[in-house]
């Protein structure tokens, strides 16, 4: 760890002071992008971080508030950079520790944050811990990882890459036992029971911090201990280690977020958040994803609605990380096997399609590049409880390779113009890490950011112009969340709140035109206006709120409190006169008078 | 004291009445009229309940419940609700149908919350549960034969417009399941009865229940589903993304589970070996009795009396119990976590003391079986003829009349939809009546019913 760290933080930082907003993450667009796809800068075929600070421009008038970039550290690639042989250092493809300070410096100057993924549960087996492990049991490294004399332990653990692995334990010949790996072979797990690998891993983490990076994505974090008798998930241990990681952040990294990847129910994740906020900030909802696919498709809510009744609420400091499709396969470990069977008959016709427990496809194709549905799609991510977190190419609608291995199909190079290479790299296209997709719809000569950029109704203008709606009402990132039922269930409607800002948000799942009646008493007198538009819909009464909404169509209201206290009722004819109302009714022989016996003492009912 | 033949009121009532939705003497020529009413809140605006008696020159009579507000100016933004006015002394005081105006809606909560008594009226609230009192209620506007408050997202008052002596078999029902904590239901809150004037047995006037908030009906969910199927250019039933199969064997489950707690909490009986013969009489009367209206049932007679023939030498073993004896998906309600039963009365057209009958649960399987026909082909009345469509609601009813039963039959180790004679016989004489009704009322949807008879004289 020679590399020298620069002593202070970008000197034209445009981020608020440090310490000034520690919750920015709850209100944040995050935009995961791959250092290896974005842009390559020096021709060699292979995106780096230089090419991605000429990119940095693009991001800012998107609108994203904040980089997540999945590991580039020295690896040697046999998981997407998953498998890391050094904690400190850049994959030399990618560029060096210097240019990582720049981009991370001019990011920062265009108001926009980084987080990086931080592997810590395993190494890749080039790792020089590993190396040294392996061949010298006894030395310092000895015990940086789980070995054993056979492959019993553990048992009740599940494999989680059943395509591949068969099972958690490897034999390796060199040492002669067995290592344990939750992942590929070639992904040892770390010992976490061995205080020196603990230190080791904070040092790495502080290595980075001191950089200026703004948070982690805490990669596989259920799976750092292990425990006979358990799944090896969860486990109290587990938790201990990230407060501790928590309260090295807090002491000494002021607004450094800690997001948390999960892939479990939103009760169990719920845990990673700690009792009173003092885990992680952040955590992905998992099970949302495929039940919003899912309720499309079925063209009803309740998918939704279920998983969001099932959705406990979490500390004031943290929020729920939400995304539609990222750089892993569309995750079906989170719904029943019935849903699940279901998911693969509707979006994953092709057996191509699916890898794992789930489907290796993007977003565009996945909906068959149906712009409404696309749209509807991002709407629901805006506005549904969490931060939202796109994915690299979904704002122009890239397409998939299904016919690349592993999940290389959905990390092609970003398609920036019609030009060569889609204008990602000016080397030998032959020299690509991954061909650009050439495919007659989604293929980088109609699908590309310049095109988009010429036409105001293509996707990304669109989306731009959402994130931009969604940037102006704190309570898309802040506010409770409070569904709004209707007789029709085809339409998901909710209302996000925050103080006084108030937005509804109504959803046709329906490829049909819908209407729906809503029942919006308690806000009578408020004036929904739409976002987009700024127009003035109809005052709302005591009578159920009609609204039409076309195929796939949605819309985000601002509910406007009425600027005039509502009318009290004229009380000219006060209690006296109804009492005289009621003479008169007895006089006229209206009404008989009764004896009125306010409990029924005898009955004893209650 | 009370009222005296035609006051104003009663000339009121004369416009006003028939022309309610929930009205059922529509048609009829009246021969009298007679009311009395009192009050059930004094304060502003002032509420009473009357109960208006029809006679009709066909020598029937009913009594109905009408709740009346009264103002001493006219409210503008009830004009809808206007019954009329009355005068004494010079002074007009304004009436109006007290379920729709707001104001004069917290009253019955307060009541039931209290338990009062309040002339031959009296409030029971239940032993558990909370009673939203102080809220206002809001009409429901899609009922029939009652009127609906709903109050805030927690409870809703049913109020049963036609008054008959007996308790009402949804408050019965919902009150005899309170001990089962059946998830399927939604728990009863009170009740409130009125006594009869004659000395007879009180009559039931409305029930509170929990509200289901953020719920749809099955109906809505199931045709939702079957437009998924037709928008489709050529997947079958069980490729399409609506498909329904899942909601309707969780149904099937929901729907097991009600009826198991009923024969839990409500009495039973073995069907005794006549029982058969009884039933598979008055399903050939009924029949008998539609032929007349219907003539087009004629082609199916024959097969008709061979099912029903086949239940009076039935040996099944039945066990007879209380059922919910309307079943159908306009009945179940989907919310977020599951399905939810409503609506225990039985058919409101029928004597309350029939609707008390013991009888098989497969008298709600056929309803709900029926309702499953009905989901697939509504959609098809009056189109032109379309055999690619036809097909295609054959394949939704059959495959969601399957998970229905497996759901069922999962749920009460009893498999609904084997080879019963019973069960067919019951979709049968439901769609006998489903042709009287629809020849009567709604003359284009005749073919759905006619179709599913077609089917079910033809298995053998």
């Amino acid at each position: 760890m020679t590399v020298p760290v620069p002593d202070s933080p970008a000197a034209h930082s445009a981020l608020p002071p440090p310490g000034s907003d520690p919750e920015w993450y709850k209100r944040a667009v995050f935009y995961e992008v791959l250092v290896r796809g974005f842009a390559d800068s020096n021709a060699d075929g292979v995106g780096d971080l230089r090419g991605m600070i000429d990119k940095l421009d693009y991001l800012q008038w998107l609108g994203v508030d904040c980089l997540w970039l999945p590991p580039f550290f020295a690896s040697p690639l046999r998981d997407g950079g998953y498998d890391v042989s050094d904690y400190t250092a850049v994959l030399p493809e990618f560029g060096n520790i210097e240019d990582f300070h720049e981009f991370l410096d001019e990011a920062h100057a265009r108001g926009m944050r980084v987080i990086i993924d931080f592997v810590m549960n395993h190494t890749s087996d080039q790792h020089p811990w590993f190396q040294a492990s392996r061949s010298d049991p006894e030395g310092p490294y000895g015990d940086f990882y789980v070995w054993a004399d056979d492959d019993t332990g553990y048992a009740d653990a599940r494999i989680i890459f059943v395509d591949t692995e068969s099972s958690n334990w490897t034999f390796d010949p060199v040492r002669k036992q067995y290592f344990w790996h939750r992942f590929f072979s070639h992904q040892p797990d770390l010992n976490f029971e061995n205080p020196k690998v603990r230190e080791a891993i904070i040092d790495a983490l502080r290595f980075w911090l001191d950089l200026g990076i703004d948070g982690f994505r805490l990669d596989a974090v259920p799976y750092l201990f292990e425990e006979e008798g358990t799944n090896c998930e969860n486990l109290p241990r587990t938790h201990e280690f990230l407060k501790e990681v928590r309260k090295v952040v807090d002491t000494n990294y002021p607004d450094v977020v800690l997001l948390c990847e999960a892939n479990q129910w939103p009760a169990d994740v719920v845990e990673y958040f700690g009792e009173n906020g003092d885990e992680c900030q952040m955590a992905f909802h998992f099970p949302v994803m495929p039940r919003l696919f899912m309720a499309v498709r079925r063209e009803q809510r309740f998918p939704i609605s279920e998983i969001m009744a099932q959705t406990p609420d979490i500390p004031d400091n943290c929020q729920w990380g939400v995304f539609l499709r990222n750089h892993d396969e569309l995750t079906l470990e989170m719904v029943s096997d019935e849903e699940r069977d279901y998911m693969w008959g509707e979006y994953a016709k092709d057996p191509r399609m699916k890898a794992n427990i789930g489907i290796r496809r993007r977003l565009a194709p996945l909906l068959d590049n149906d712009v409404n549905t696309l749209e509807l799609f991002n709407a629901l991510l805006l506005s549904l409880p969490g931060s939202p977190v796109l994915y690299y190419g979904d704002e122009i609608g890239m397409g998939d390779n299904i016919w690349l291995g592993d999940r290389d199909g959905v990390r092609t190079p970003m398609q920036w113009t019609p030009d060569r290479n889609g204008g990602f790299s000016t080397a030998d296209p032959q020299r690509m890490y991954l061909p650009l997709n050439a495919d007659p719809v989604y293929g980088y000569q109609v699908t590309n950011v310049e095109s988009q950029l010429r036409n105001t109704n293509s996707l990304l203008q669109w989306l731009r112009r959402m994130i931009q709606v969604r940037g102006q009402h704190p309570t898309f990132g802040l506010g409770s969340y409070a569904e709004i039922g209707s007789r029709n269930p085809t339409v998901l409607s909710f209302v996000r709140e925050f103080g006084d800002d108030v937005v509804l948000c109504v959803n046709n799942l329906s490829r049909f035109p819908q209407p729906v009646e809503l029942d919006l008493r308690r806000f009578e007198g408020y004036t929904p206006i739409e976002l987009t538009g700024r127009v003035e819909f109809p005052q709302i009464g005591v009578l159920p709120y009609m609204l039409t909404l076309a195929g796939h169509g949605f819309y985000w209201f601002e509910l406007s409190k009425p600027t005039e206290p509502v009318v009290e009722e004229t009380e000219d004819w006060a209690s006296a006169t109804s009492s005289a109302v009621a003479d008169s009714l007895l006089a006229a022989g209206v009404v008989s008078d009764t004896e009125e016996t306010p409990t029924d003492e005898s009955g004893g009912t209650r | 004291m009370t009222a005296e033949p035609r006051t104003a009121l009663t000339d009121l009532f004369r416009e006003w009445i028939p022309q309610q939705r929930w009205f059922g003497g529509k048609g009829r020529e009246w021969a009298g009229v007679t009311e009395d009413g009192f009050f059930l809140d004094r304060g502003n605006p002032v509420l009473s309940v009357h109960r208006v008696r029809i006679e009709y020159t066909d020598g029937g009579r009913d009594t109905y419940l009408v709740p009346l507000s009264w103002r001493d100016q006219h409210a503008e933004e009830l004009e809808s609700a206007l019954v009329g006015a009355v005068s004494n002394e010079g002074r007009e005081t304004y009436a109006y149908d007290a379920m729709r105006d707001r104001e004069s809606t917290a009253p019955w909560l307060i009541h039931l919350a209290q338990g009062s008594s309040i002339g031959p009226m009296r409030f029971s609230p239940a032993d558990e549960g909370h009673i939203p009192e102080g809220l206002p209620g809001d009409i429901v506007s899609t009922e029939q034969s009652n009127t609906s408050l709903v109050y805030g997202q927690e409870a809703i008052l049913k109020l049963f417009r036609r008054l008959e002596p007996g308790l009402n078999p949804d408050v019965e029902i919902h009150r005899a399941l309170r001990a089962t904590d059946n998830e399927h239901i939604a728990p009863l809150l009170g009740h409130v009865e009125i006594d009869d004037a004659a000395g007879g047995e009180p009559a039931t006037v409305a029930m509170l229940q929990t509200f289901v908030p953020n719920a749809s009906d099955g109906w809505r969910l199931a045709t939702a589903s079957v437009r998924d199927l037709y928008a489709e250019g050529d997947l079958h039933a069980d490729e399409v993304g609506g498909d329904f199969a899942a909601d309707s064997r969780r149904l099937g489950a929901a729907t097991a589970s009600v009826h198991a707690d009923m024969a839990q909490v409500l009495p039973t009986e073995e069907a005794a070996h006549d029982w058969f013969a009884t039933v598979a009489r008055q399903m050939s009367e009924r029949l008998d009795a539609a032929i007349e209206i219907v003539p087009q049932l004629a082609e199916y007679a024959e097969g008709l009396r061979a099912v029903y023939a086949a239940v009076a030498e039935s040996d099944e073993q039945v066990v007879r119990q209380r059922v919910h004896g309307d079943l159908h998906l306009g009945q179940v309600l989907r919310t977020a976590t599951g399905w939810i039963i409503l609506d225990f009365e039985g058919e409101p057209a029928r004597p309350l003391v029939d609707r008390r009958e013991l009888d098989t649960p497969l008298r709600d399987v056929a309803g709900m079986l029926r309702s499953f026909d009905y989901a697939a082909r509504h959609l098809l009345v009056e189109q032109p003829e379309d055999s690619q469509r036809e097909y295609r609601a054959q394949e939704w009813a059959a495959r969601n009349r399957a998970a229905f039963c497996a759901g069922y039959s999962e749920a009460s180790g009893l498999d609904p939809c084997g080879e019963s004679p019973l069960l067919r016989a019951f979709e049968a004489d439901k769609a006998v009546y489903e042709c009287v009704y629809e020849a009567r009322n709604r003359p284009h949807w005749l073919m759905i019913p006619l179709q599913s008879l077609s089917r079910i004289t033809d298995r053998d």
